[in-house]
């Protein structure tokens, strides 16, 4: 191998290696090309935010007033990671020009996904657990965990790599949230009678969801 | 969801029964043997109550309602007769004050929305602890030949767990519950060591190291939450002796020789409370019962206890 190692001034003074461009070693398909510009983007983890901090709270609420030891325990943990994703969906807003102050850096995207929340938050009775339950891993975090998806799917893929990885991984706990709901459903609605208080429960808050377009405003 | 729950809400499963009497009463009594006695003679319909079908009614059988006074009410030593179920008992008593730390955690998460967000963090993550900590205890519950349900619950953590302002909940649970719990898991890990139980030794170090950490939370917000109110801060403090007094329940926990759970200085040093603080603590908790006064009560106690038994013998066979 002969050559110049490092250029030169002038054209015939390069050096001999080969040139690649950025996206070829290895190769690299993303383009550009994203639904959202950093503006809407800060907007949609305001709101995923908004949706995280606020789980957070009422499973934090909900503990003391659900009699399943199982069950407190697991929505412990479950409060903590909320609350991780709420933490890292707001360090993300100054990265997309959306402000410093934590408290204020969620949104909701209207008013009826705010009473959305509250519905989800309701149940209070400890004969409830299974409308808890149903409200966050039947109907609040599939929902979320599609809007995730979704996220990842349409925005840039190049220019808003951050938030493609933050949402990854906070779906990667979601799924697992939805997975231990699940089970815990199944147990608990041991009865037809059961099965069909879940199953109204869900219909009923689906429509709500539905009626204000999700956590973000956008999906009918 | 409502916000502020009272204590009498906690939802529990049909395994837990409540009794809260014994240990409020156990903090208010003097060094006086026939006060002791007249307090424990009053309680023993409850007492009795609270035992029933469980493994402390032989117990109670044999000894009337003071046997707290004496056969749990002393220093957890390997060798000795109830060794066994004085640290059941005390493992029972910390899976309940686990249970609802994390109980009090996430209602501070839920009663507090507009609270800073790395106080919510904290409680988020104190929430994670405590769910750890009620599987770790009742794991240990089980190790150690127990069961949830065994004994009596009584809500008094969570009491501190209620107050309408934050500051109070952690000068509360966080510096002065999650103080006791020092004194108490350091106790633990000298008994486990006198054990050779290397399982709950180490269980409970991990635990412990978690409660620094939750004490640490509780100076912090104390501190920020009263920054430039020093009427705020007085309120916490006084808030915190009043807990501390009642955690230490005549004395049981305290610097005293006859202390049953003696005071944590190493640890709470390290979690962060000055020497001012621990020395205020051992004069608050050194009021109460001494040892000799609660032994001598708990013998008139089981006296009494047999001749009403034996009295009731009687009358039967009469009958």
């Amino acid at each position: 191998m002969s050559g110049r190692r490092y250029p030169g001034m002038s054209p015939d003074e390069r050096t001999f290696f080969t040139p690649y461009s950025a996206f070829d070693i290895p190769q690299d398909l993303r383009e550009f090309g994203g639904r959202y510009d950093v503006e809407a983007m800060a907007r949609r983890v305001r709101n995923f935010r908004y949706a995280e901090e606020w789980a957070m709270m009422m499973v934090g609420g909900w503990i003391a007033t659900i009699p399943e030891v199982p069950v407190k325990t697991g929505l412990g943990k479950i409060a903590w990671e909320c609350a991780q994703a709420a933490d890292a969906l707001g360090k993300r807003l100054p990265e997309l020009r959306a402000g410093r102050n934590l408290n204020v850096a969620s949104e909701s995207a209207n008013e009826g996904f705010a009473q959305f929340m509250q519905a989800v938050a309701a149940p209070e009775e400890p004969e409830e657990t299974i409308e808890k339950l149903v409200g966050l891993f039947g109907v609040l975090k599939p929902h979320l965990l599609d809007a995730y998806e979704d996220n990842g799917l349409h925005t840039d893929q190049i220019t808003d790599a951050p938030t493609i990885e933050l949402l990854e991984d906070v779906a990667r706990r979601t799924r697992r949230h939805i997975a231990w709901g699940k089970e815990v459903l199944e147990h608990l609605c041991d009865t037809d009678a059961k099965r069909e208080r879940a199953r109204k429960h869900e219909a009923a808050l689906r429509a709500k969801l539905s009626a204000c377009g999700g956590v973000t405003g956008e999906r009918g | 969801m409502k916000r502020f729950l009272q204590h009498h809400e906690l939802a529990r499963d049909s395994r837990f029964i409540r009794q809260n009497a014994i240990t409020d009463v156990m903090a208010q009594l003097p060094d006086d043997v026939d006060t002791v006695v007249n307090a424990f003679e009053n309680l023993d319909p409850m007492i009795a109550a609270g035992v029933k079908g469980g493994p402390l009614e032989p117990i109670y059988e044999a000894y009337g309602p003071g046997f707290g006074l004496s056969i749990l009410n002393e220093p957890l030593r390997p060798d000795e007769e109830f060794a066994e179920l004085r640290l059941r008992v005390r493992m029972h008593g910390i899976f309940m004050g686990e249970l609802q730390a994390l109980e009090g955690a996430g209602r501070t998460l839920w009663d507090f929305p507009d609270a800073p967000w790395e106080f919510k963090m904290n409680m988020a993550r104190q929430c994670w602890d405590e769910s750890r900590h009620v599987q770790i205890f009742e794991k240990l519950l089980t190790h150690a030949g127990g069961a949830v349900g065994d004994f009596p619950e009584n809500t008094f953590l969570f009491e501190a767990a209620c107050a309408d302002d934050p500051v109070l909940r952690v000068a509360g649970v966080n510096r002065a519950l999650e103080g006791l719990a020092c004194d108490v898991f350091r106790d633990m890990i000298n008994y486990a060591e006198k054990k050779g139980d290397e399982v709950m030794k180490q269980a409970v170090d991990y635990v412990l190291a978690d409660e620094l950490t939750h004490v640490r939370f509780g100076s912090e917000w104390v501190r920020e939450f009263t920054k430039d109110d020093p009427e705020r801060f007085e309120a916490a403090k006084k808030f915190q002796r009043q807990v501390d007094k009642r955690f230490s329940v005549g004395g049981t926990r305290s610097s005293r020789t006859d202390a049953v759970i003696p005071i944590a200085v190493e640890d709470r040093k390290e979690a962060g409370f000055t020497e001012q603080e621990i020395s205020e603590l051992a004069t608050i908790s050194a009021e109460g019962p001494s040892r000799a006064t609660l032994r001598k009560a708990a013998e008139i106690l089981r006296e009494r206890h047999l001749a009403r038994r034996a009295q009731a013998r009687r009358d039967e066979n009469a009958a």
